[in-house]
C-alpha cells in the first residue's frame, strides 16, 4: 500500500473537446435541405421563365403566321416583288417606337435584315441579329427561331423569325420577323426570382429552427436523466429514478446497476480490510503478550518489532479504509441518531467519569457520506473529548447557511485544553501528546485524513470554558 | 472470581487463561461461539472475556442472547473491529467493556478488575475490611499490615467473599465462583480452605451460618452495629 492518495482518478469529458449533439444534427440536416431548397428554386424560377416567355413569344408567332399569310409574290418583267394584302391589326404596331414590332426582309452576311417592308413603329429602322442566330435562322429555313436585337429607341427586343422561300421567289429567302421589348418581361421574371430565393431562405431558416428545437425537445430525456445522475452523485437520491422514454429506460437501468456495484465493491474493499485487520491483529496480539515481561533478549527484539509491526498495521489499514471511503456514491447519514448512539455509548467506556454530554442537533441535518465515516469521526472527536474533559461534553450541529452545502460540527470540553502550538502536532498521524493516556494516538489524525477526503475540514481552537474545541466541516446534501 | 474466557485463537485463549489465573481468578476457555454461548448461559461467572469474530455463532449474537435471557454479568468485548459502528454496536448488544487487539494484558486485566468490583459495587481494587486488606491487583492480602501467604485457591475463596463482604454465600456458590468447570468439584473442599483461611486471618473473621453457608464479617463495623444496638 503506497503513501500516496490516489483518490484523484475520475477522468472528465472535457466541453471544448466534445462535439454538441445538437448541433451535429442541425448540420447534418443543413447538407440535404440547403442543396434540395437551391434545387427546388432554381427549378422553379427556370420554370416560371420558361412560361412567361412562352407567352411572350406567343403572339409573336401569330404575328409571324399572320404576316405569311398576308404576303403576295408580285412578278414583273424585270424583277419579283412581293407586297402584303393586309397587316397585322395590333395598334402597337403603328404607334411610333411602341416597342412592338414586325419586319419582313432579307438577311445579309452580318445577320442585318435588309428591309423589304416593316411595322410603322419601327420608325424606318430596321434589326440586326447576332451572327450565330442569323446563320440558325438560315439554316432552319420553315422553322420559327427566337433571338434578341436592339430596338430603335435602344431597348432590348425578344424576337421571332422565320426564314420563308415563296414560291416564283426562286432561291431567294425572305425573313419575316416579329419583335417586342422583353423589358417587362424580364422584370417579371427577376422579380419572381427575388421572391423564389427570399422564400426559399425563410424556408431554410424555419426549417432549421424547427430541427434544433425537435432536437433539444428530443434530447430532453438525457438533460433528465444527467439531472436524476447529479442528484446521486450529490446525495440526494440513492438510485436514478424518474419515468424515462423506453429508448433510454435501459441506460437510466445500466447506470442504477454501475451505481449499485461502485457500492459493492467499496463494501467488499472494506470488509476485505476488516478481516485482514482480524486476521492480523490477533497473532500479533498473542506475540506482543508472549514477549512482555521477558527480559531475555530475544523476547524484547520481538517486543519491539510485533509493537512496530503493529503499529504500522493500524496506520497503513485505516490508509486503506480512507482510501475506500469518499468514492461510495449516493450514501446519506442523518447525523443526528449517530450522536446519540455515541452520548448513550461513551458514558459506559468512561464509568469512572461523571460526564455531562449535551447534544444539540437539528433532526434533519444529514451527512453526505457512509455512516460509519460519520461515526468513526465523530466517535473519535467526542472519545477524545470525554478521554480529557472534566465533566462537561457539547456537542453542536449546524448548517452553514442554506446555499452552503456543508455542516459544521463542534465539539467543546472543559478539560485542560491544548496550546496553540500543539495544534499542528496532534493533528499530525500517529502522534500523541500525552504517552500516558491510553489510546492509540491516531484519533484526531484520523479524522482529519477523513475529513479531507469528503472535502471537508478539521480545525482547533479554545472552548468557551478553556476547553478544546474541535471544529469539523462536512458535507452535506444540496437542496433541490 | 469466576471468569469465562470466548476465543477461537488457540495461542490468545491459552495466553489469557494463564494470566488470569496468575492474577487469582479460575478460567474456564470457549473456543467456538456455541461453547462460549453454553457456558455463559448454565454458569455463574463474575465476568466475560469475549472475542466477536467466532466460529458458529458470532459474538455479538451470543451477547445479545445472554442479555435476552436476564444475564447480567459484565462483558468485556475484546475485537481486532477497533471502528466505532463496531463499539456502538457492541454497547448496544449490552457490552461494559471494549478493548481492541493487539492490547496489553495488564490493561484487559486492569479493566477486568474494574468490571468485577463494579458489578460487586466496590470504587477501589483494595477491600479494606477492619484491618483486613484484600488487594486484587497484586492479588494479595494483608492483616494489619503485614501479607499472609495465600494458595490461589485460598486467595479466590478470600477475595470473592471480600466483594460480597457481610452477605451470607452458600457453599455451592463458592464452589460455582472459585472452581474453574474442570475442577473435581467437592463442596467438602470447601470447608477445608475455610479452615485453613481462618487460621490465617482470624477465626472469627469467617462466620458459619449453619444450613447457609458462610459470611466475612468486618470487625469494626459490627462493632458499630453492636453499639447502634
Amino acid at each position: 500500500m503506497s503513501e500516496e492518495n490516489n483518490s484523484e482518478h475520475s477522468q472528465k469529458t472535457q466541453p471544448q473537446g466534445g462535439k454538441s449533439f445538437v448541433w451535429g444534427l442541425v448540420r447534418t440536416t443543413f447538407y440535404w435541405a440547403i442543396p434540395a431548397l437551391i434545387i427546388a428554386g432554381t427549378g422553379l424560377i427556370l420554370f416560371f421563365r420558361m412560361s412567361t416567355y412562352k407567352q411572350f413569344d406567343d403572339p409573336l408567332i401569330n404575328t409571324i403566321q399572320s404576316l405569311i399569310a398576308y404576303v403576295e409574290v408580285v412578278e414583273s418583267v424585270d424583277d419579283v416583288k412581293i407586297k402584303l394584302t393586309n397587316e397585322p391589326i395590333d395598334p402597337s404596331y403603328q404607334r411610333a417606337l411602341s416597342g412592338r414590332y414586325w419586319l419582313v426582309g432579307e438577311l445579309n452576311e452580318n445577320g442585318r435584315i435588309e428591309p423589304l417592308m416593316g411595322s410603322r413603329s419601327l420608325y424606318g429602322a430596321t434589326l440586326t441579329l447576332p451572327i450565330q442566330d442569323a446563320r440558325k435562322v438560315r439554316g432552319q429555313g420553315g422553322n420559327i427561331v427566337t433571338s434578341i436585337a436592339q430596338g430603335p429607341d435602344n431597348e432590348p427586343l425578344r424576337l421571332a423569325i422565320e426564314s420563308v422561300v415563296f414560291p416564283g421567289m426562286g432561291e431567294r429567302a425572305i425573313v419575316i420577323v416579329a419583335a417586342a421589348d422583353k423589358r417587362p418581361t424580364q422584370q417579371a421574371v427577376r422579380r419572381f426570382s427575388y421572391l423564389a430565393i427570399g422564400l426559399m431562405s425563410l424556408i431554410a431558416l424555419a426549417l432549421s429552427a424547427a430541427i434544433f428545437m425537435q432536437v433539444r425537445i428530443g434530447l430532453r430525456p438525457f438533460f433528465e436523466l444527467q439531472r436524476r445522475i447529479a442528484d446521486v452523485r450529490e446525495g440526494r437520491a440513492r438510485s436514478v429514478v424518474g419515468v424515462f422514454p423506453i429508448e433510454i429506460t435501459p441506460l437510466a437501468d445500466e447506470l442504477n446497476s454501475l451505481i449499485g456495484h461502485n457500492k459493492e465493491v467499496v463494501e467488499y474493499a472494506q470488509t476485505h480490510v476488516g478481516n485482514l485487520a482480524h486476521a492480523l491483529k490477533t497473532p500479533l496480539a498473542v506475540l506482543i503478550n508472549e514477549s512482555k515481561g521477558k527480559t531475555t533478549a530475544y523476547a524484547k527484539l520481538v517486543e519491539r518489532q510485533t509493537t512496530e509491526m503493529s503499529k504500522q498495521v493500524d496506520h497503513h489499514l485505516r490508509r486503506a479504509r480512507a482510501a475506500a471511503r469518499g468514492q461510495s456514491i449516493g450514501e446519506v447519514t442523518p447525523v443526528k441518531p449517530i450522536l446519540l448512539s455515541l452520548a448513550r455509548t461513551l458514558p459506559r467506556i468512561y464509568r469512572d467519569k461523571d460526564l455531562d454530554i449535551h447534544i444539540s442537533v437539528n433532526k434533519g441535518i444529514l451527512f453526505r457520506g457512509a455512516q460509519r465515516d460519520l461515526e468513526e469521526m465523530v466517535g473519535n472527536l467526542m472519545d477524545n473529548a470525554c478521554k480529557w474533559t472534566h465533566s462537561e461534553v457539547n456537542v453542536t450541529v449546524e448548517r452553514l447557511g442554506p446555499t452552503n452545502a456543508k455542516i459544521k460540527l463542534v465539539v467543546d470540553d472543559n478539560g485542560p485544553g491544548l496550546a496553540e502550538e500543539e495544534y499542528a502536532i496532534v493533528l499530525k498521524r500517529g502522534e500523541r501528546l500525552d504517552e500516558a493516556t491510553p489510546g492509540s494516538g491516531f484519533g484526531l489524525s484520523i479524522v482529519n485524513d477523513l475529513a479531507r477526503a469528503y472535502n471537508g475540514s478539521l480545525s482547533l481552537g479554545k472552548s468557551p470554558k478553556n476547553g478544546l474545541r474541535v471544529i469539523l466541516i462536512l458535507p452535506t446534501v444540496v437542496d433541490g | 472470581m469466576r471468569i469465562l474466557i470466548v476465543e477461537d485463537d488457540l495461542d490468545l485463549s491459552r495466553q489469557l487463561s494463564e494470566a488470569l489465573k496468575d492474577a487469582g481468578y479460575a478460567v474456564d476457555v470457549a473456543n467456538d461461539g456455541e461453547e462460549g454461548h453454553f457456558l455463559g448461559d448454565t454458569e455463574p461467572y463474575d465476568a466475560v472475556v469475549l472475542d466477536l469474530g467466532l466460529p458458529v455463532i458470532d459474538g455479538i449474537s451470543i451477547l445479545q442472547k445472554w442479555r435476552a435471557d436476564g444475564k447480567k454479568f459484565p462483558v468485556i468485548i475484546l475485537t481486532a473491529r477497533d471502528q466505532w459502528s463496531e463499539k456502538v454496536s457492541g454497547f448496544d448488544a449490552g457490552a461494559d467493556d471494549y478493548l481492541t487487539k493487539p492490547f496489553h494484558t495488564e490493561e484487559l486485566l486492569a479493566r477486568l478488575r474494574a468490571l468485577v468490583r463494579r458489578a460487586a459495587g466496590h470504587t477501589t481494587d483494595t477491600i479494606d475490611i477492619g484491618g483486613l486488606m484484600v488487594d486484587n491487583r497484586s492479588a494479595r492480602a494483608f492483616v494489619d499490615g503485614s501479607p499472609i501467604k495465600l494458595t490461589s485457591h485460598e486467595f479466590r475463596l478470600l477475595s470473592y467473599m471480600a466483594m460480597h463482604v457481610g452477605r451470607v454465600i452458600s457453599r455451592t456458590e463458592l464452589v460455582e465462583h472459585i472452581y474453574d468447570q474442570d475442577f473435581d468439584r467437592d463442596s467438602n473442599t470447601i470447608e477445608v480452605f475455610v479452615g485453613r483461611l481462618r487460621r490465617k486471618i482470624g477465626v472469627d473473621r469467617i462466620e458459619t451460618v449453619r444450613g447457609l453457608g458462610y459470611r466475612l464479617l468486618d470487625p469494626s463495623k459490627d462493632l458499630e452495629q453492636a453499639e447502634e444496638d
